[in-house]
């Protein structure tokens, strides 16, 4: 498979989910990645997005946010920055999974997801951005 | 996404078709939040036709099964794609959660 990357911006709106959706469908299908790998890093990337938007902005005015992918042969790397808040979802608490419908909590739910699909999450501050890398290898099929 | 909302003796059956995600849940909250105001006890959602799902589709999964705990209902989640109900397994719902493979069976449990 040929090394293909993408990059693109996406506004700080809950409705960007749909452009990232489409982007990642894109690049998935390009490069024959299978349904379900893709789906995981659009999992991954929406818990992400999403955090950022309902949290990163307190003051609410219109941001970007930069989404980039890369591929090799056995994995793809993600590339998320926001100059939002700081926050580093890789030491961020998450939910644990409880087995009790009462005591379920559903608060850190999103970043538990993210790290149980992707296989490596690392956070940096860089001035004023926030950077997330995700790895996630491609099983071979 | 769309959600077919039907009825089959006293079960609500919601059919879901599309992306399940922050932008669409608020949606699916509304419809089973008013089938539970007008005395729907018994839901299944079939998931045959959805694509994708994130947390916030989870929550309202979540939200609903509690709501019907407490007024003695029950609700059954049927016909998943398989990388839809690993997500249900990683959050640790289908430990609470009934998840079927065919509406049929869906009807016949819940």
């Amino acid at each position: 498979m040929a090394r293909k990357n993408i990059s693109f911006k996406l506004k700080n709106n809950i409705s960007e989910l749909d452009k990232l959706g489409r982007k990642l469908n894109a690049f998935g299908e390009g490069i024959g990645l299978s349904k379900k790998c893709m789906f995981q890093i659009n999992l991954a990337l929406d818990e992400l997005f999403t955090n950022i938007v309902s949290y990163g902005f307190p003051d609410n005015g219109p941001q970007w946010i930069s989404v980039a992918l890369s591929h090799d042969n056995s994995k793809i790397r993600v590339r998320l920055e926001d100059t939002g808040v700081p926050f580093d979802p890789a030491n961020a608490q998450t939910s644990a999974t409880e087995t009790e419908i009462e005591a379920c909590k559903v608060g850190g739910l999103g970043l538990h997801l993210v790290k149980k699909i992707m296989d490596k999450i690392t956070y940096q501050r860089c001035g004023e951005k926030n950077i997330i890398t995700l790895i996630k290898h491609i099983p071979k099929s | 996404m769309e959600i077919l909302e039907t009825k089959k003796d006293d079960i609500n059956i919601f059919k879901l078709n599309g992306r399940l995600d922050s932008n669409t849940s608020p949606a699916l909250e509304k419809k089973l939040m008013e089938a539970m105001e007008s005395g729907a006890r018994n839901v299944v959602i079939d998931f045959e036709n959805l694509d994708y799902i994130s947390s916030a589709g989870l929550r309202i999964i979540l939200k609903t099964t509690k709501d019907l705990k407490r007024t003695e209902g029950n609700i059954v989640l049927c016909a998943m794609q398989d990388y839809v109900k690993e997500v249900f397994e990683i959050a640790g719902f289908d430990s609470f959660l009934t998840i079927v493979p065919t509406v049929e069976n869906a009807l016949s449990k819940v």
